[in-house]
């Protein structure tokens, strides 16, 4: 091996003393909370007294419960919209900032603005933005002559209103990352089709979106992994209501673990909730196998 | 490239329209600290307050700070952020320096496993440590808001990383020539090269603290220990037709990392893209 040949400029412990708070808060932190939960999640368990082990009962109950499978889907619905949402606002937005605009630093500023605030506040202000007649979306859809649905208390829609927030709190972030891809696309291939006398539309879609497919295959993933990231904005816009029509997998951990303190019955949706992230997960692997291969 | 003057026109009302859209929100959220419950609800609907450049302006948020402690909710908030980011700027970077820079048994396997806690959800972790930090007797102190900061950070390890990697090895090798350890190179070479860096993690980690939710929520049950986010949401469960007051608050929620935004946007923005160009 060349490496012993080097000089040895440090000893062997070195790395393992550099590594070592990364060590404890890994296993601490996060390897033996992965395995614990998994663990009790065939546990009925309320924090306090000993967990009893009860085998598949809670998966049982869980997969045989209406309930579940309600939020089940929403969890799968506020994926889709969201991955979705982000994904085409972040590249609209990219395409607008990537031009040369005196100020274009001041509008991307603005447009990443909610991305760093509270989602917290964000969700509040919405509320105010979305509330009936005092609102004013109410107010100039009033205006116009269209009566507003109830954006939040229907049931039907409230789960589209929340994940419609999310996005406009997220796509600045998305465009940040287009952006970023756009940016590195080699620009004599761009200028080729010019001369070739490319129409804009065809450049975009038969140039621009081609070349950008391993950015496109990044914010993809980065999107999904954001997309389970809702509990905030649950919290602060509806906690799960109106029956039950926002809750998702990640606020009903929260509730059944918190609230109700089935701790071990919150491990078993947890795990669901796990389940689903990892077969995302390895989708992705194939995904990025197949289909986004850099084309230079 | 050759473009229509009309075309351009075009982009730049949409670029003003996406702003707008973006900002209005949180437009609307100081105009409305700056009016009073009546004018609320009323129609029409107002986008200017009320109350601006006139007596009692500063009422909401008199209100806000004394009746309602958000000065002190502030100060736990940034004492919380402030050690959060600390941890990570010192415990980030030694952990990078190891991955970049030396060759050990199980190397590849702590990557992968550290890149493998990034996809975890928070919600799969969450119970078993909030066990732990019961058991620990943790429960109300700042230390479960601190301490898992100063033990690991997967994002900030990958970030320093490739700043590592990036630093001419010329560096390296004369340091090693002289003779310097490796803490010495890592701490007054290495570390010094990544202010830009450091000072971006920091910003990263510190709002990443600020405006988290569900660990102060199980671990702070006191109001004097509340942080701006719980301090808010416990604000809206009991005052929820309080418009004016819970803006207020929501404006001095978020106050503070608007101005450090407005300072940094830059290395925020910068650090964002080069995290996209490399994936």
């Amino acid at each position: 091996m060349a490496q012993k040949q080097k000089y040895k400029w440090h000893s062997w412990a070195t790395p393992w003393i550099l590594l070592f708070p990364t060590l404890v808060g890994l296993f601490v932190f996060r390897l033996i909370p992965i395995v614990s939960s998994f663990v009790l999640s065939f546990s009925d368990w309320n924090l306090i007294r000993d967990p009893v082990f009860n085998g598949f009962q809670n998966y049982r109950e869980l997969f045989s419960d209406p309930d579940f499978w309600k939020i089940f889907g929403n969890t799968l619905k506020i994926t889709l919209g969201y991955v979705a949402g982000s994904m085409v606002f972040g590249l609209l937005l990219a395409l607008l900032v990537n031009n040369k605009i005196k100020g274009m630093n001041f509008f991307r500023a603005a447009i990443y603005m909610p991305v760093i605030t509270s989602s917290v506040a964000v969700g509040i202000v919405w509320l105010r933005i979305l509330g009936p007649k005092y609102g004013i979306v109410d107010f100039i859809l009033k205006k116009i002559g269209v009566t507003a649905p109830y954006w939040l208390q229907d049931t039907n829609l409230a789960l589209w209103t929340v994940t419609f927030v999310q996005v406009w709190k997220m796509a600045g972030y998305y465009m940040i990352l287009f952006l970023a891809g756009l940016q590195s696309i080699n620009k004599d291939v761009l200028e080729a089709s010019v001369v070739d006398g490319a129409t804009p539309v065809q450049r975009l879609f038969r140039v621009t979106l081609p070349m950008l497919s391993p950015t496109t295959f990044f914010v993809f993933t980065v999107a999904i992994m954001d997309a389970f990231k809702n509990f905030e904005l649950i919290y602060a816009m509806t906690k799960g209501g109106p029956q039950n029509a926002t809750n998702t997998l990640v606020y009903s951990v929260y509730v059944n673990a918190f609230s109700y303190f089935r701790v071990g019955y919150a491990e078993t949706i947890a795990w669901v909730l796990m389940a689903v992230v990892g077969g995302l997960t390895i989708v992705n692997f194939y995904v990025k196998k197949y289909w986004a291969q850099p084309l230079d | 490239m050759v473009k229509k003057k009309s075309s351009r026109y075009v982009i730049l009302v949409l670029i003003i329209l996406a702003s707008f859209v973006s900002v209005f929100p949180f437009l609307w959220m100081v105009s409305t600290s700056f009016m009073s419950e009546d004018v609320i609800f009323a129609l029409p609907v107002r986008i200017f307050p009320n109350k601006l450049f006139k007596a009692g302006m500063w009422d909401n948020y008199k209100t806000v700070i004394s009746k309602y402690s958000f000065g002190l909710y502030t100060w736990n908030s940034f004492v919380i952020s402030f050690l959060a980011a600390l941890g990570q700027i010192f415990v980030c970077p030694m952990a990078s320096f190891a991955f970049a820079k030396m060759r050990f048994r199980g190397r590849r396997w702590i990557y992968a496993l550290l890149l493998m806690t990034l996809m975890i959800p928070v919600q799969v972790i969450i119970i078993p440590e909030y066990y732990l930090m019961m058991k620990l007797g943790w429960i109300n102190s700042f230390l479960p808001l601190i301490v898992p900061s100063f033990l690991s950070g997967a994002l900030g390890t990958f970030m320093f990383i490739s700043v590592f990697e990036a630093i001419p090895s010329a560096m390296f090798d004369a340091a090693v020539i002289d003779g310097a350890s490796a803490y010495k190179i890592l701490w007054r070479v290495y570390f010094p090269q990544a202010t830009a860096s450091v000072a971006t993690l920091f910003i990263i980690a510190f709002m990443n603290n600020w405006n988290d939710l569900l660990r102060p929520l199980l671990y702070l049950n006191k109001a004097r220990l509340y942080t701006v986010t719980i301090g808010l949401t416990r604000f809206q469960s009991e005052y929820t037709s309080s418009w004016a007051l819970l803006l207020t608050a929501s404006v001095l929620s978020i106050l503070p990392l608007i101005i450090v935004y407005i300072f940094c946007q830059r290395y925020i923005i910068e650090n964002q893209m080069s995290a996209g160009v490399k994936g």
